[in-house]
């Protein structure tokens, strides 16, 4: 087998190496909690009466610099995401860089100052770290990893029939955005990367309804919202239904995704929250999301249901439904 | 004295055949009986005088009622018995296993037509009036054997007089499952659209609400449909907004044929299919002026017509004012039509004004069939109602289940080398009709006493729901399951239907996932026991957005421009031959713009040998349409452009080895564009690419040694490019082919993959031959 660049694209050709050759060829994968062979977000160990969590994230993504973001900004914020999509409260991160020779110093102060600004807004300290430098032309990949503690882990195959599915805000925006810069697409309006750090919105619904009554969570990156859903319907065993119409999608990223032909579902968010709660509790949640910074566009968008077990169905008004199916190959690749 | 068994296959339930036993046995002084098998067919014992049996089966044959089918009869010597009569024995459960079909839909006949409007019948202007030669069969049948019970008419105990008839062999009736009359059968209401019942004869209220311009739900034999008034522009205009239909034509259902020759022409074959029990639409040349509004089938030089096919429709014309309908399918776009009465309710209040509902349950949904006769032939563009569930026959014997492909579909059942295609199913993208095309196998499986399966085949397309269905069916009931490519298995359509061995197959089509993962549509193709090759095709054009450029053709205009000129040169084609189609974009401008820089980076941009956006293209170059609203509209509306065109500008699409290069059409037709008239120029696109596709056709089947061209796909519909190619081919000495019984679109696309399921099967062709 040679690696193909599919064997990253988030899609089934990846799952299947992580299955079938990573998975595989590793045999000590758990530490007591939820281990590798779950691929969730993140691991958990136990620890007293509590959970530590912990996770890495490597990334690549080009150009380093993008409208709302950059690579600093994304490598703090994907870590505590999945951090925060595992129910953890980051504690500390380590940061190791890969840099290629040539590398402008300038460049590499302003994604450290990055790095700094985003983990203060969270907060989490970078505690530890590691940087190599490489003779290949790779500019810079940082990977981090984090560490967390949950007093009770959520992971991404909790949901029940009859739950509620909730976004954080809107969706497609990181995608969208880094594929129209990158290919220099000149929309009306400039579109930003929507990557941020959203522990704090996980927390607020935490306080509002409990750990215990979020069932599920996840971090719609790579392969996007159609991903991110798939993932938890078919962990959970359940089909999850959901309204086109009600899933927030900023105009301009509708836009530009009618214009290139691409989902924004299908493409990666790096600042927001899927999250499936009890029905009774969904709109608590909601009010909790909408009342922080991060959530302010938090909508309700579907439900968990009992037929169609693995699938997501997404009703398009008048249109009737269809299946949503994760992307088979990655429609914007290195975005994260 | 002499007796015999008799074991008779093919259409002899729910035709009248058991009376009609009855009868010839009587009328040779036989003695016996005559016994329905289920799926098995009729079981005849006879005896008498030799000479006598011998001309009891030789009217068998000869005299036997109009709808059956005699495909098979095995006969068997047997001790006589000693019967005292002849007589009708009670039905057996059948399970056999046997080749016996329940016949299609039938029109109304002339018989019960003719009591349907004479005052002292008893059936006067009852619209379930039928007996055994007319009448619904596929549409309420649940099970076989044929009998009341297993349909849903038995709802609906039959009273005296109607049982009188029923039991009488000699009366028409005898054994006609679904007799009844107003005393037993079932009725009609009419209602608002908040379910409020309207008091007074319903058919009559309803027909004169449609004269006011209201439009109607109907429910009538296999589905419901929305009737307004058909000469009612505003009434037409307002239906296509509540369908949310700007542009799909409307069929439209006149009262007769001296009404249909007012608007449209009818050739004899025309009329012939037009006045056929199986009543379908037939998409008919316009007269011009056209006296109907424009907007029933607006930019087409065709409009579909029907006419009544049950009694309720010629009721409804019996008390309206109007010789017209619309009567279009009630649905959404690309949701299945709703048949049932609570879903019309749910599904119809914003549609219809007023609903005339009956409440006899429809449990197969059937739509209308839809014919077009393309170069003086019959070309089914939906089959369904008047011909499913009749059979195809191929020369393999297996059981099997092909599922189709994604739009238009129908999927096809295989059993005792045949293939039973389904009704039309729609659009599988969507879930309804996914669950309505499951709901419908499991149908076709009890019919046919089909339990497991040899074999399943599916299209190649990764994506499409119906490969995920027959991988889900094939995990479930352990079978087999066979990816085919889809224009291997549009030209294997040809070859069964026609019983050939090899021929040079021509495939002009929209889309169909190729073997190398690119958008197939315009492919001549080597396809025989032997083997399967792809021989030609066009040459491979870039679609920026991918399947966008099916709905915003503007977008295949560009990416096939982008072969020939640079990006500022293709800008200012575009902005000097068709500006108007910019605005057309959803975002006009900064969409273009867009749509610019996806072709020079290659964002999000797929390739495409498609005849069909090709066709497209043109349309959007000549300003013909910009927008697809309906499966095909670009390239419909280009042809129907094209019957304008007078001469033929001799446009050329040049060939290098297998690669057709269209592109080059669009740089000749730039060429003359402004000198001369835009019609000639779409006429001469479709000569040459019929030429160009004959041509290479011609000479690979010189090559090959092959005697027979095959043509299939979407563009066998296309009345000039069929014809070209016709001519060339047989002028050439070669033999023409293309099918006139199953689809040539995506809806007969199952008869193909049943095909090439038995040439697998049976060692011929490899899996890797069919999707590598
Ligand atoms: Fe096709
Ligand atoms: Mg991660
Ligand atoms: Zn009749
Ligand atoms: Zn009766």
């Amino acid at each position: 087998m040679k690696i193909k660049l599919e064997h990253g694209a988030g899609g089934e050709i990846m799952e299947e190496l992580l299955r079938e050759v990573i998975l595989k060829s590793l045999t000590l994968k758990s530490a007591g909690g939820i281990g590798l062979d779950a691929l969730d977000d993140g691991a958990t160990i136990p620890f007293g009466d509590k959970h530590l969590v912990f996770t890495i994230d490597g990334h690549t993504v080009k150009p380093l610099f993008f409208p709302g973001g950059d690579i600093g900004r994304l490598a703090v914020s994907g870590t505590v995401n999945d951090l925060a999509v595992m129910g953890a409260k980051p504690l500390a991160l380590a940061n190791s860089m890969i840099i290629g020779e040539g590398f402008d110093g300038e460049d590499l102060k302003r994604i450290l100052r990055s790095m700094d600004e985003t983990a203060r807004e969270v907060p989490v300290p970078i505690v530890t770290g590691d940087t190599k430098v490489v003779e290949d032309n790779i500019g810079m990949f940082v990977i981090t990893a984090g560490i967390g503690i949950a007093e009770r882990p959520i992971t991404d195959s909790g949901a029940e029939v009859g739950d509620v599915v909730l976004v954080s805000g809107t969706i497609g925006d990181h995608g969208i955005a880094l594929m129209s810069h990158r290919e220099g697409i000149a929309f009306e309006t400039e579109l930003e990367s929507d990557v941020a750090p959203i522990w704090e919105v996980v927390e607020a619904v935490a306080k509002a309804i409990g750990w215990e009554n979020i069932h599920a969570m996840k971090d719609p990156t790579r392969g996007g919202l159609s991903n991110a859903l798939n993932e938890m319907a078919s962990k959970a065993n359940v089909g999850i239904l959901i309204r086109e119409s009600d899933v927030p999608v900023r105009p301009e990223v509708r836009a530009a995704s009618d214009m290139l032909g691409i989902s924004p579902f299908d493409v990666a968010n790096e600042g927001k929250v899927v999250m499936i709660v009890p029905r009774e509790h969904a709109e608590e949640a909601l009010e909790a999301m909408r009342g922080t910074g991060r959530g302010k566009n938090a909508a309700i968008i579907g439900e968990v249901i009992e037929k169609y077990p693995g699938r997501v169905l997404v009703e398009t008004g008048i249109g009737g439904k269809r299946f949503l199916e994760p992307p088979a190959g990655d429609p914007v690749p290195r975005v994260c | 004295m002499k007796a015999y068994r008799l074991h008779v296959q093919g259409i002899v339930q729910a035709v009248g055949f058991r009376p009609f036993v009855y009868r010839i046995a009587h009328e040779h002084g036989l003695r016996g009986y005559v016994k329905n098998l289920g799926d098995a067919g009729v079981e005849i014992v006879v005896e008498g005088p030799e000479g006598e049996i011998e001309a009891f089966i030789r009217d068998l044959h000869a005299k036997k009622p109009p709808l059956a089918r005699i495909e098979k009869v095995e006969r068997r010597e047997i001790p006589p018995q000693g019967f005292d009569r002849f007589y009708i024995e009670k039905s057996s459960q059948g399970g056999k296993g046997g080749d016996s079909v329940i016949p299609p839909d039938i029109a109304i006949c002339d018989d019960c037509l003719r009591e349907l409007f004479n005052p002292t019948d008893k059936r006067y202007i009852y619209p379930f009036i039928v007996c055994t030669n007319c009448g619904p069969r596929f549409t309420i049948i649940e099970d076989l054997p044929y009998d009341r019970e297993n349909t849903t008419m038995r709802e609906f105990p039959m009273c005296d007089y109607c049982e009188g008839e029923y039991r009488d062999p000699l009366n028409r009736r005898y054994h006609a499952e679904p007799v009844c009359c107003p005393v037993c059968g079932p009725s009609y209401r009419l209602y608002t659209n908040d379910g409020r019942e309207i008091i007074g004869d319903p058919l009559k209220k309803a027909a004169e609400l449609i004269d006011k311009g209201y439009i109607v739900a109907v429910k009538g034999i296999g589905g419901i449909h929305l009737a307004c008034d058909a000469t009612n522009e505003e009434a037409v205009a307002e239906l296509r907004r509540r369908t949310h239909r700007p542009q799909k034509p409307f069929a439209i259902m006149a009262r007769d044929v001296e009404t249909v020759e007012e608007f449209a022409f009818i050739s004899p074959e025309e009329l012939e299919e037009l006045t056929s029990y199986r009543r379908p639409i037939l998409t008919l040349r316009k007269r011009e002026p056209f006296p109907l509004p424009e907007n029933l089938a607006p930019g087409l030089h065709t409009v579909g017509v029907m006419l009544p096919y049950a009694g309720t429709h010629y009721i409804l014309f019996h008390w309206s004012k109007s010789p017209v309908y619309v009567m279009t399918s009630a649905n959404y776009p690309g949701m299945p039509m709703v048949k049932d009465n609570e879903r019309a309710f749910e599904e119809l209040r914003d549609v219809a004004d007023y609903f005339l509902l009956h409440n006899r349950k429809i449990l197969n949904r059937a739509d209308d069939s839809v014919i077009r006769f393309v170069n003086g032939r019959r070309a089914v563009i939906r089959r369904s109602r008047g011909f499913v569930p009749l059979p195809i026959g191929i020369p393999f014997d297996y059981r099997g289940l092909a599922v189709g492909a994604e739009l238009m579909n129908a999927f096809g059942v295989v059993k005792n080398g045949k293939v039973y295609p389904s009704q039309y199913i729609g659009n599988t993208s969507k879930v309804e009709v996914l669950e309505f095309m499951e709901g419908a196998i499991k149908h076709f499986q009890r019919l046919l006493r089909v339990k497991e399966f040899d074999l399943i085949v599916a299209d190649l397309h990764p994506t499409y729901n119906t490969t995920k269905l027959a991988m889900e069916l094939a995990n479930e009931m352990n079978v087999e399951l066979l990816q085919v490519q889809h224009h291997y298995a549009h030209i294997a359509s040809v070859m069964a239907e026609n019983g050939l061995d090899e021929v040079i197959g021509i495939a002009v089509d929209g889309v169909g996932y190729g073997t190398d993962g690119n958008t197939w549509g315009g492919e001549v193709i080597y396809l025989s026991y032997e083997d399967v090759e792809r021989l030609a095709h066009i040459d491979y054009y870039p679609l920026p957005g991918g399947d966008l450029a099916s709905y915003y053709p503007l977008r295949a205009l560009m990416g096939i421009l982008s072969k020939v000129y640079g990006v500022e040169e293709l800008e200012g084609i575009i902005e000097r031959c068709c500006p108007k189609a910019i605005e057309s974009l959803r975002y006009g401008r900064v969409e273009f713009n867009v749509v610019l820089t996806q072709l020079a980076k290659e964002v999000n941009t797929s390739y495409a040998s498609s005849t069909g956006r090709v066709l497209d293209a043109f349309s959007v170059l000549l300003n013909v349409a910009y927008r697809r609203h309906y499966e095909g509209e670009p390239a419909m509306k280009l042809e129907s452009f094209a019957m304008r065109g007078k001469n033929d500008l001799k446009f050329e699409v040049p060939v290098d080895g297998e690669l057709m290069h269209v592109e080059e059409l669009f740089r000749d037709a730039l060429e003359v564009l402004g000198r001369a008239p835009p019609a000639d120029v779409a006429y001469s696109v479709h000569l040459a690419l019929g030429r160009a596709f004959a041509e290479i056709a011609v000479e690979k089947a010189r090559e090959f040694g092959v005697k027979n061209v095959g043509m299939s796909g979407g563009g066998a519909f296309n009345e000039p490019i069929v014809k070209t190619v016709r001519k060339i081919v047989e002028a050439s000495g070669l033999k023409f082919y293309t099918t006139h019984e199953v689809p040539r679109g995506d809806n007969g696309i199952n008869v193909g993959q049943a095909f090439l399921g038995g040439l697998y099967l049976e060692g011929y062709l490899s899996r890797e031959d069919l999707m590598l």
